[in-house]
This record gives C-alpha cells, sequence and structure tokens, in this order.
C-alpha cells in the first residue's frame, strides 16, 4: 500500500496573508512622489505618489478620463511628445529620477517598453518586426538577433504559432497574434518594465486569455503595468490594483482586497457599478 | 471609530447599481433568504410548541414545513450561482452572495434540527414523560430570541445584533451544558426515565445546534457588513472586529 503523504501547508504564511501587509517584503521598481500633470492650464494628475512593485503586475483602473493613461505614459516619458504638457514631481526608477535632465530618453524607452490597445506591427515580416528594436540597438550578428528573437517570441507565447511564416508579412497575423508579436517586440530588447495600454480591448475572448496568461507568465522577468477599463481582467491578472478619479489615486493595494473589501467609498461604488 | 466621508458605507443599500435589473436580483435574493428565516423561525417555534404541548399534530405541521426549506434552499442556491456567473460581483455585492449562499446552508439545517426535535415529539409521545421540559422550554426561549435577532440583524445590517446573538450562544452552550448533568442525574436516580429523558437530550441537542447555526449566521453578517472574517475568533476579538468596522 503506497504510503500517504500529507502535502505540507505552511500555516505561517496563511495567516500572514490574511493581515493585507500592503507591500510587505516587496522591492519597489518605481517609486512615484507627488506627480503632477498638466495640459496647459489643466491639471490632469493631481499630485499622485505611489510605489509599483517589482516583478509585479499592478493595474490602473478608473473611469474614462481619470488620468490612469496619462499616468502610464509618465513612466516612458510619452508625454514628452504631447505639445503644452507639462510634468511636476518624480518618478524614480531604480534610484534615478526619469525626469533628470541627464536622462536619455531613447534608452529610457527601452528600459520601459509599452504596448497599446491596436496592435502596432510593422509592415514588415514577422521576425523583422521582433529584430527591429536590436538592429536600432546596433546589434549585427545573425546569430544574436536569431536567438533573441526566438526567445521573444517563445517568451511571448508565439513561437509555435509563426515559427513556419518567419518570413511572411506580420500583417497576415490575426489581432491576437499581433499584440503578442508587439509584445515580443517590446521585449525583445529587454526591458525592465511593460506597460500596457488596454492590451486587449480590441481582442476576442480567447485572445485576451492569452494575453492575460502571458502576462502572467512575464512577471517573473519584468515589472508590469496594466490600464484596463475591464474590471474583471485587473481582478485576474494583477497583484495591486490603483482605482483613480478624476486625477486622483483614490485607493492603491492588494487586488484580492480591492475587490472584496475595498476601503474608499468611491472604489465600492466604481467597482460595484454605481458609477462610472 | 472613523469620519472619513469616503469610507465605505456599512448601510450601503443594493439599490444604486447603474444596472436597475442587477438591483432587483440583490433585492430579490435578499427578500428571499428573509422569506426562508421566516418559515425556519415558523418551524423552529412550532416543533417547540408541539413538543412541550404534547400536540402531535402541530409536530406534523411542522415537519411538513422543512419541504418548504429545501426549496427554499435550492431556490436561493440557483439564483446566487446565477448572479456570479452572470455579473460577476464584487465587493460588498460579492459579499453578500457568498454571505447568502452560506447562510441559506445553516437556515437549512436549523429546518433539520426542528425536524429532528418534532420526530423526537412523536416518539416522546410513545414513551411518555415530560422530564426536562423546564430546561426545554428555558433553552428553546434562548434559541428562538437567537433566531428572530439574527434574522432582524441580517435585514437591517446591523452587526452590532449580530455580534450580541454570536456572544448569546455562549449562553445557550452553558444551559446546554447544566441540562444535560440534570438529566444523567436524573437517569441515575430513576432508571424508567432513560427513554423518555434521550428523548429530551436529543431536543437539547437540536436547540443548542440551531444555536450555533444562528452563531454562524451573525458571523456572515459581519464578514457581509465589514468584510472581516470573525469565523474562529474569540468573542473578545469578535467585538473588537466589530467596534472597528461601526
Amino acid at each position: 500500500m503506497s504510503k500517504v503523504t500529507t502535502a505540507s501547508i505552511d500555516l505561517s504564511s496563511i495567516i500572514k496573508g490574511q493581515e493585507n501587509l500592503k507591500f510587505a517584503g516587496q522591492e519597489i521598481k518605481i517609486h512615484t512622489r507627488d506627480l503632477k500633470v498638466f495640459y496647459g492650464d489643466k491639471e490632469a494628475l493631481h499630485g499622485i505618489t505611489m510605489d509599483i512593485p517589482k516583478h509585479r503586475v499592478t493595474a490602473f483602473i478608473g473611469p474614462s478620463g481619470c488620468g490612469k493613461s496619462t499616468l502610464l505614459r509618465c513612466f516612458n516619458r510619452m508625454n514628452d511628445l504631447v505639445d503644452n504638457c507639462s510634468i511636476s514631481g518624480e518618478i524614480i526608477l531604480d534610484n534615478r529620477n526619469i525626469y533628470a535632465k541627464d536622462i536619455e530618453v531613447a534608452e529610457l524607452r527601452r528600459r520601459v517598453g509599452m504596448v497599446f490597445q491596436k496592435p502596432n506591427p510593422f509592415p514588415k515580416t514577422v521576425y523583422e518586426n521582433v529584430a527591429y528594436g536590436l538592429r536600432i540597438q546596433g546589434v549585427k550578428k545573425k546569430r544574436v538577433i536569431d536567438e533573441s528573437v526566438e526567445w521573444a517570441l517563445k517568451s511571448a507565447a508565439l513561437w509555435d504559432e509563426v515559427k513556419d511564416r518567419l518570413h511572411d508579412s506580420a500583417l497576415g497575423l490575426s489581432g491576437g497574434q499581433q499584440q503578442r508579436l508587439v509584445i515580443a517586440r517590446t521585449i525583445a530588447v529587454r526591458p525592465d518594465v511593460l506597460l500596457l495600454d488596454e492590451p486587449a480591448s480590441a481582442l476576442d475572448p480567447i485572445s485576451t486569455l492569452k494575453i492575460e496568461e502571458l502576462i502572467h507568465q512575464l512577471k517573473k522577468d519584468f515589472t508590469i503595468i496594466i490600464v484596463t477599463h475591464n474590471m474583471q481582467q485587473a481582478a485576474r491578472v494583477s497583484d495591486y490594483t490603483a482605482f483613480m478619479y478624476m486625477g486622483d489615486l483614490i485607493e492603491f493595494g492588494v487586488t484580492d482586497t480591492l475587490f472584496t473589501n475595498p476601503d474608499k467609498k468611491q472604489t465600492e461604488d466604481y467597482i460595484t457599478g454605481r458609477f462610472g | 471609530m472613523t469620519t472619513d466621508a469616503n469610507k465605505v458605507s456599512k448601510t450601503a443599500g443594493y439599490s444604486t447599481h447603474i444596472s436597475k435589473q442587477f438591483n432587483d436580483e440583490l433585492e430579490q435574493i435578499r427578500t428571499e433568504l428573509l422569506a426562508m428565516g421566516g418559515i425556519v423561525e415558523r418551524q423552529v417555534h412550532q416543533s417547540v410548541d408541539a413538543l412541550l404541548a404534547g400536540d402531535l399534530k402541530m409536530a406534523e405541521q411542522a415537519l411538513a414545513i422543512d419541504t418548504q426549506t429545501n426549496a427554499m434552499e435550492l431556490l436561493i442556491d440557483e439564483r446566487c450561482t446565477s448572479i456570479i456567473a452572470r455579473r460577476q460581483p464584487a465587493a460588498s455585492d460579492l459579499r453578500l452572495i457568498i454571505s447568502i449562499s452560506k447562510a441559506v446552508v445553516d437556515l437549512e439545517r436549523m429546518g433539520d434540527e426542528a425536524v429532528r426535535i418534532c420526530k423526537q415529539t412523536i416518539e416522546l409521545n410513545i414513551n411518555g414523560g415530560s422530564h426536562g421540559f423546564q430546561e426545554v422550554r428555558h433553552i428553546a426561549n434562548l434559541v428562538r430570541n437567537m433566531v428572530k435577532d439574527v434574522l432582524t440583524a441580517f435585514a437591517r445590517g446591523d452587526i452590532e445584533q449580530a455580534y450580541k446573538v454570536a456572544k448569546g450562544d455562549r449562553a445557550v452552550d452553558q444551559e446546554y451544558r447544566s441540562a444535560m448533568r440534570t438529566l444523567v442525574s436524573l437517569m441515575m436516580e430513576d432508571p424508567r426515565t432513560i427513554s423518555s429523558c434521550l428523548n429530551v437530550i436529543w431536543v437539547l441537542r437540536s436547540l443548542e445546534r440551531i444555536g450555533d447555526h444562528s452563531r454562524n449566521m451573525a458571523e456572515h453578517i459581519i464578514y457581509l457588513v465589514s468584510g472581516k472574517n470573525v469565523r474562529h475568533q474569540s468573542i473578545k476579538d469578535m467585538k473588537s472586529t466589530v467596534e472597528q468596522s461601526i
């Protein structure tokens, strides 16, 4: 008769888990301090202070116009490209303020990659899309590029579907495949942080699930920040959730707690569908 | 105590969603749970009254009510499943559904205990004797009040009252132990009473279990309103959780 083994359960971690220790033991990747964003005279973000934990998924939720995409775009200085946009406060990425004068923005954007709502592959082959960032960086060795393309496509859970058509046009892929290709292109240059701006909102439910599964796989290597309108998606994929409303960070905490027992009435009203 | 106006309202109704249909579904399920509570309350009352009065007809009636209790459990369970599947409720809405789906189990089991009391009433009628009826009357009064109070606490979302119910279960447990000692002494003194005393012991046991289920329901209410899980907590810890949440 086979011996029955008892699964060892660490009770102390269960007891600890009940205490909702917000960032206990978490290494912080990005510190945001009193961040204000102005479009002309209009203040779009009213002094956001928050810490983004490393190798975790942080979701931003909130109604349209609450400032979540604006905040996301601050993390790789995409707002620099917007006319009459000005910023005050600090974003500290690995102990350096990314708005300091000596920061090289192109290098920052390599370290902080971004994926948008609509898949935007280049009108090139699948292979060239992923290799693009590496070539821009000056990588010339074919073997290195081949290895990186394969790694990125495998990491983006796309390799099996495209390995026989690497030199076909990327525009021939389905929407879900294109979005995973864009993620592969983003991670090919080995960034530290991935910013995802509603990455699945233009996709069908199966492709959405694939992207969500991918996010789960990628968080062991990358710090991920995702903006989503789909609250169930935030609840499914994120470790931490921030609820924003009219340019303010209303509540930021462990996703499980925020979706079962939020602290603030505005959060409760939003996630239960009482306003929005 | 908090004065922060942006804290989650502990008495927020279920009629303020953008979706009126969702409001209606939540109100309906709440109303149905209270209706089931009313049925079980009546069942418990009748089963005890039938025992004390030796009224077999009333015992049969209380037994028959169990069909309704079981049907209500299935109906409410189905509604909970449907709301979870279609609405993916969050926060207080999710806690409402979870609390209700647990509360129906406790209510149904209270109904089962009432059925047991009815069956003992029928047996006692055959065995004869009314030893321990005073204890039954006393504990039944405590337990009936617990059932009534816990249903009121649910209807009002009143966690202070829910805490009082949970606390009241200790008194029931003490009275139960004391009644057991009395009946055991009686059986030792006069073995001819053993048969009827055993029937009464089963009745007392059922009443004590109804008290336990009322306490469980009180804990579900505290979870529903405060978001804090107070199961397996001492009464002292439960009190401090409730005070923090008011």
